[in-house]
């Protein structure tokens, strides 16, 4: 029983862990040429010496980029306290005008309330805008009449350039930094790259204080800034790699020892860390571990591998079984999941596709597949014989399992038996499936 | 799937609920002296109900008893932080009811919300936003939301919010000790289902990735998001990736695990178990979703039961023998008739033939013809319906032909000798028909054709007129012609016909029928209509 209760302690550490990516990269961050000190050096020169510096962080997805930018903020704002203002625009939530406006204006709100007062007149007439004028305590002029609506988007787009240059020069005379953070860059490049311009455009001004720093997975963000964007962006890169095999297996073991200061009883802390270091410097282990880099090697596969691992709350300790365990459930072949699924009717149906396939025929819609279907039966006089419209049923059901697919996009101007389909399984993937279905004729 | 209660119902209350303990959310809102208090408290983000127990889990789901235990380990035990979960699996494999069950069982908190009902992004987080703000739409505040949310980024700021402010209540319940509440820990667990409805919302949108990102984009370990669907993830992969959550898989069930579910709640288990003896195997090989085995097998019992005088008897095996002999001839068509909604009770006559039928292609068609078409239609329509169905299938350059004053149909010159190859190139030319579909007509193809059709008719349209004269034909045309044209635009509308594109050229709208040739069959046969003689075979 105190086994137990220690054991699910444990476990609660554990998941805490996991689930917290700042632990996770602080630990992998001491180095000197890491890109954690890069990155500090880069933005607390910009806090300190007050001159604008922009910096992309790189690198696929689960690598760590936002949770080492994370660490570095954290450590400013002990170092500076008080100098650095931090907005914050992700691609995904803030491709709009308005949302990146009042996205960039709430943390801003406590010293730009009298400035913006002159500019109010080319503010928003929408709720958003009442409400975030009301928040910053600014007059409102109303503008009644949405006739004149050319003059209304045009003063807009004043608005909205001027923006970054009042934030840069009125944090620049505050004598604060204001450091943006855009997560999912590339999203942010797609249309006309007003914002970045003008971000980008702000940080030239004597008086600003600025530090721009883009995040994005995909490692030719840069290429796709517009010309005058490019120019006005200092080409720092800093590149995100998942780390090495060597590397994984350090994290691992340190991210599931159990720390001895805890307040889990010590033995049970010894008893469990001398068996994980037992597995994990075993051989089976090191191929384990193999198998999950080769597909996918960046640390948050490994976080959810981890997650996945049962601990066996009896025992009390996690066994190399529970390792293979989580394995096997994080790397699945859905397609082929899916075909044991399938009922032989609509295996029949798939195989009837796959020979007309093989008979070249580009494209085929229902018909032909059951014309297929009927000379099987002929030539093989099975016993699974069935009518149209149960066999329509069943095509409608191999679409819904995303098995096969329409070619065309047209919409619904011809009735489901019609439309030419194709097959989403690749040959060997049906043979395999059909192969490992334990009842098929 | 059986017996889910619906969710909604349940979880809101319609009272102020049992919780001792001064809500100020509640406190906040203004209560109608008129009507019941609307006020809900956090007690109503736990499922509510008899609290059930393990066993009892494990047992309403046969077969899913490893999947149960997977959920529940990743789960986790209270107050652990959790990485995103997604469920996916085929239809009607439990996935939803398993999940709120266990959640029953657990008594956690959690919002539940399905992208069927909410169709949208702006309904589907307000409707999440209203379940953690505990608001109810009602009459008082006019059936509206507690916050307009449209963009991602208001629902982020907004959610926060919320969950903060549950989270903050859910902690105070748990240190002032006191005993009303039962929901338990500090986590509320967001659930979204039908998630592959996401994807055809909007292509262009950024919804898809914002759902899979916003676990790393709120930051609060205090949340928990489960995704249910019912396509595999890889159906999900984009260009620019995302971080992808845990998958747990809900495989088909087996027959096993079939028969265990269709044997719960039975009156008489040993004679339902005969009879899914009987069943079950053929069935299986077609389909193995509850939802339609259970229709399929509801109106075969009854059947089944029929010799049967009384219900509580457990057969032996001589009656079983003569129970499967009498349900066998029905078994064959049944197989056939799956998937058939039934419109009303319309036993076929003919049950015995039909099971001598099952052995070649040709003959299942024949035994198709046997059955009536089970709805209404008026005569016109069914005129209607079979030229259009002619327009469609011929080529247009035949109607003169096929159609002409004499409305004969058999001096048409094809006693010529074919040679092989004028076979073939016909054969490919079916083919050809068959694949492209139905083609296209323009409105006064479709009313020549009609007209011609009808001119030759024996049926008697009109009650008044007898007999075909030329001249009656005709006088009935012009007179009855705005209501051919009502009666060809409700057919539109019942699908039969649908509108085309339109020929740049011409500039008229063309039609297409959508009745296939049994249908088309049907009809004429209650008219008789002689329509295979009119069909162009190649």
């Amino acid at each position: 029983m105190e086994r137990q209760n220690s054991a699910e302690e444990a476990l609660i550490l554990l998941r805490i862990r996991l689930c917290t990516p700042n632990f996770i990269f602080s630990l992998s961050s001491d180095s000197p040429d890491s890109n954690y000190s890069k990155l500090k050096f880069i933005l607390s020169s910009s806090v300190v010496e007050a001159c604008n510096n922009s910096v992309l962080l790189l690198g696929p997805r689960g690598c760590g980029k936002i949770a080492v930018l994370e660490l570095v903020l954290e450590d400013l704002f002990k170092e500076f306290p008080d100098m650095i203002t931090v907005i914050k625009l992700n691609g995904l939530l803030h491709n709009d005008d308005n949302c990146a406006i009042k996205a960039s204006l709430s943390p801003c709100r406590n010293f730009i309330k009298l400035i913006l007062v002159p500019y109010a007149v080319f503010l928003f007439v929408d709720e958003i805008a009442r409400q975030l004028c009301v928040e910053h305590e600014l007059i409102f002029s109303k503008m009644a009449s949405f006739d004149d609506n050319s003059q209304f988007m045009v003063a807009m787009l004043h608005a909205y350039t001027y923006l970054p240059y009042l934030i840069t020069r009125e944090c620049g005379l505050a004598h604060k930094t204001v450091i943006f953070v855009l997560d999912e860059f590339d999203l942010f490049t797609q249309g006309k790259q007003r914002l970045l311009y003008s971000l980008l455009d702000a940080m030239q001004s004597v008086t600003s204080q600025a530090a721009v720093v883009g995040i994005s997975c995909r490692l030719d963000a840069d290429q796709l800034l517009e010309k005058r964007v490019r120019s006005r962006f200092s080409h720092r890169k800093l590149l995100f790699l998942p780390p090495s095999k060597e590397d994984l297996q350090r994290l691992l073991k340190q991210i599931l020892l159990l720390p001895s200061d805890s307040t889990l009883p010590q033995d049970y802390i010894v008893e469990f860390n001398a068996r994980l270091l037992n597995i994990l410097a075993g051989e089976r282990f090191k191929d384990i571990m193999d198998k999950l880099s080769c597909s996918d090697p960046t640390i948050n596969n490994l976080l959810r591998f981890s997650a996945v691992c049962f601990m066996d709350l009896k025992s009390g300790f996690i066994s190399l079984e529970n390792f293979k365990a989580a394995l096997s459930s994080i790397q699945r072949q859905p397609k082929l999941e899916c075909l044991k699924d399938c009922s032989i009717l609509e295996l029949y149906i798939l195989v009837c596709m796959k020979r007309l396939e093989v008979k070249e025929q580009e494209s085929y819609n229902f018909n032909a597949v059951m014309k297929e279907y009927r000379s099987i039966h002929e030539s093989f006089q099975t016993s699974d014989h069935y009518s149209r419209s149960v066999c329509l049923r069943a095509f409608e059901h191999l679409l819904q399992r995303e098995v096969i697919a329409f070619l065309d996009n047209r919409g619904h101007s011809q009735s489901v038996e019609f439309r030419p389909v194709k097959l989403l399984l690749s040959p060997h993937e049906l043979y395999q499936g059909l192969k490992s279905y334990r009842s098929c004729p | 799937m059986n017996q889910e209660e619906s969710p909604q119902s349940t979880r809101r209350a319609t009272r102020s609920t049992t919780s001792s303990t001064p809500n100020p959310k509640s406190a906040a809102k203004p209560t109608k002296s008129s009507s019941k208090p609307q006020t809900l408290t956090l007690e109503n983000l736990v499922f509510r109900g008899q609290p059930l127990g393990f066993d009892d889990l494990v047992s309403s789901f046969p077969g899913r008893r490893s999947q149960i235990l997977e959920l529940m380990r990743l789960l986790g035990t209270l107050g652990s932080p959790m990485i995103p979960l997604f469920i996916y699996g085929g239809l009607s494999t439990g996935k939803t009811s398993v999940i709120l069950e266990i959640f029953r069982h657990l008594n956690r908190p959690f919002v539940y919300s399905s992208c069927r009902t909410c169709y949208n992004p702006r309904i589907l987080f307000e409707s999440i936003l209203n379940q953690l703000l505990l608001h109810r739409k009602s009459e008082g505040n006019g059936y509206l939301s507690a916050k307009r949310c449209e963009r991602p980024s208001d629902f982020v700021n907004f959610i926060r919010d919320a969950l903060v402010s549950v989270v903050n209540g859910l902690s105070g319940k748990l240190s002032s000790k006191k005993l009303g509440g039962r929901a338990n820990g500090r986590m509320v667990y967001l659930i979204i289902d039908n998630l592959e409805l996401v994807r055809e919302w909007d292509k262009s949108s950024n919804i898809l990735p914002f759902l899979f990102e916003l676990y790393d984009v709120l930051k609060m370990p205090e949340v928990g998001l489960i995704f249910i669907s019912g396509t595999s993830p890889d159906t999900y992969y984009s260009d620019t990736g995302y971080t992808e959550p845990i998958p747990v898989y809900f495989p088909d069930y087996v027959e096993d695990d079939l028969r265990q579910i269709f044997m719960r709640n039975q009156s008489n288990p040993k004679l339902f178990s005969s009879f899914l003896d009987v069943v079950l195997k053929p069935f299986y090989r077609i389909t193995r979703r509850v939802d339609e085995l259970s229709s399929a097998f509801s109106s075969l019992f009854k059947t089944y039961c029929e010799p049967l005088s009384d219900l509580g008897t457990v057969p032996n095996e001589e009656m079983k023998r003569r129970l499967f002999s009498h349900l066998q001839p029905h078994i064959a068509p049944a197989l056939n008739e799956i998937f058939r909604v039934p419109s009303h009770p319309s036993i076929g006559a003919t049950a015995k033939d039909k099971a001598k039928r099952k052995a070649s292609a040709k003959k299942l068609e024949v035994s198709e013809e046997f059955e009536e078409i089970d709805f209404h239609m008026s005569t016109c329509a069914k005129y209607l319906l079979i030229s259009a169905f002619l327009a469609s299938r011929n080529p247009a350059t035949l109607d003169a032909s096929l159609f002409d004053s004499t409305g004969g149909s058999d001096s048409r010159k094809r006693k010529r000798k074919s040679s092989a190859k004028s076979v073939e190139k016909k054969e490919t030319a079916e083919q050809e028909l068959v694949m492209k579909g139905p083609g296209t007509f323009p409105l006064e193809r479709l009313l020549a054709i009609f007209q011609c059709i009808t001119s030759v008719s024996e049926y008697p349209l009109d009650e008044e007129e007898q007999g075909p004269t030329e001249l009656g034909g005709e006088s009935w045309d012009s007179s009855l012609m705005p209501d051919v044209l009502l009666q060809i635009s409700s057919l539109c509308n019942a699908n039969f016909i649908s509108k085309g594109g339109s020929c740049p050229l011409e500039g008229s709208a063309r039609y297409r029928s959508t009745v296939d040739e049994d249908m088309a069959l049907k009809v004429a046969r209650s008219l008789n209509f002689p329509l295979s003689k009119y069909l162009f075979r190649g």
